[in-house]
């Protein structure tokens, strides 16, 4: 497990940053561009195909993998979208889509002249690909069976679950107790395996109420609730 | 650690030429087209966005029972706003939840893990949403850390904070401001900000 999964409640930050903006530099734009048209053309989706030559699979669990899988000092150093390029262009290393060598060079090009224009051309069906996926969506719901151990009203101890590089579970709840919320109706899969971790097939997905005095004991504010929405295999039942 | 820290002197015109360099390569070979990139961006400008959000939130505030429906089956509510663009059930809406603001209550939305936001309706989280330091405080000490956006929320409120760790995407129907009696839906909308749509704000008053 690393610090990124355990960020909840962490103390001795000091004040929040409150920038509004989405985008703080122009690049940024096309790096997020990029990764949402790689989540769109993604083979597995069963959306029509295109002549693109994107032929592996890329969903956030794979973003996501790669910001959780960070020397945490260097999390922190990289602000949001620097994370993003990172692991996107070394994803299309990996694959073999380009070369360190190309990308370097080409760099090399773009900072002597940032205006120089980008290539043009590319098949209309790859945009058009893109547009349904953002209107479509990709549901983790799944056509199966949901048969949920708890109901709502129960009480539930958060798993400890041996995770490596990637987890939907909030660490600061881990062998912590709190009452079902919400028992979700159906069963949700997630985008990768991720496991001894324990999510990737369908499965009921719970609402968890905790009380944060409960969470941080003496060391919260009065009257706080934290909801966290947990996969089934997150939690188990109470041992006492 | 300061040396772990040291960024160079051109980090951003070195990422902005590193970002185009992917660009021009990928279409050179066929990935993704030179409109790509500024097709993704046109859907965040034109068809998911705040702009969403807001009138979804003013016609609860002109319709209570539409409010109801909203909080029970925000899908469904919202599916039956027929002049909201294509796509309201899409990417990173497939699945979205809405919790009311009331008398006594106070909620703020969080991802403590990433950076999940309702893309349809709200289209994408600012910077703030994103940052570690509020990720991490905003789960133990809400009231401070809204404190520091400018609001107050008193001890007699309970807060609550809605951590988005697997497919549910939420968002916040804040209280309708006094004195907005006799606005029109549209002039409603114009109150609403994507941060009293994550509960780090109010709507704004007339």
């Amino acid at each position: 497990m690393k610090l990124q999964h355990y960020l909840g409640g962490l103390e001795g930050l000091g004040p929040i940053t409150i920038e509004t903006r989405v985008f703080v530099e122009e690049w940024e734009k096309r790096i997020f561009g990029i990764h949402t048209a790689m989540m769109a053309l993604s083979p597995q989706l069963p959306l029509p195909p295109t002549p693109s030559a994107f032929h592996t699979v890329w969903t956030w669990a794979h973003l996501r993998t790669g910001a959780e899988g960070l020397n945490p000092f260097d999390y922190f150093k990289y602000r949001y979208y620097e994370k993003w390029l990172g692991g996107i262009s070394g994803y299309f290393i990996e694959n073999g889509y380009i070369t360190e060598e190309e990308l370097e060079a080409r760099t090399a090009e773009y900072l002597a002249d940032p205006d120089k224009p980008l290539p043009q051309g590319g098949a209309p069906e790859i945009d058009q690909r893109v547009e349904r996926y953002l209107a479509e969506g990709d549901s983790p719901k799944r056509d199966v069976a949901a048969l949920p151990d708890f109901r709502e009203g129960d009480t539930v101890t958060v798993r400890n679950v041996p995770t490596l590089e990637h987890t939907r579970l909030p660490g600061f709840l881990r062998n912590h107790s709190g009452v079902v919320e919400t028992v979700y109706p159906g069963a949700y899969g997630y985008l990768t395996d991720t496991g001894t971790d324990g999510v990737g097939a369908p499965m009921p997905v719970y609402c968890v109420r905790f009380e944060a005095k409960d969470l941080w004991p003496g060391n919260t504010e009065p009257n706080v609730t934290l909801y966290a929405d947990l996969y089934a295999a997150y939690v188990t039942k109470p041992t006492a | 650690m300061t040396d772990r820290f040291h960024h160079p002197d051109d980090r951003e015109a070195r990422s902005a030429a590193r970002v185009r360099a992917l660009e021009a390569l990928l279409i050179e070979k066929g990935v993704i087209t030179s409109k790509t990139v500024d097709t993704v961006l046109n859907v965040f400008e034109t068809k998911m966005g705040p702009f969403n959000g807001a009138r979804i939130v003013a016609r609860a505030w002109v319709d209570p029972a539409f409010k109801q429906r909203l909080v029970a089956d925000a899908p469904a509510a919202i599916a039956e706003m027929t002049d909201l663009p294509e796509g309201m059930a899409g990417a990173e809406g497939e699945h979205m939840r809405a919790v009311a603001n009331g008398e006594g209550v106070h909620n703020l939305v969080i991802c403590t893990l990433c950076s999940c936001y309702p893309w349809p309706v709200l289209g994408l989280p600012p910077y703030w949403y994103k940052d570690p330091t509020f990720r991490s405080r905003a789960a133990r000490e809400p009231r401070a850390v809204l404190k520091e956006f400018g609001l107050t929320v008193p001890e007699s409120t309970e807060v609550k904070v809605w951590d988005s760790s697997a497919q549910i995407r939420w968002f916040v129907i804040p209280e309708r401001p006094a004195g907005t009696e006799g606005m029109s839906e549209d002039q409603l909308a114009a109150l609403v900000t994507p941060e009293a749509m994550m509960g780090v704000a109010v709507a704004a008053s007339a």
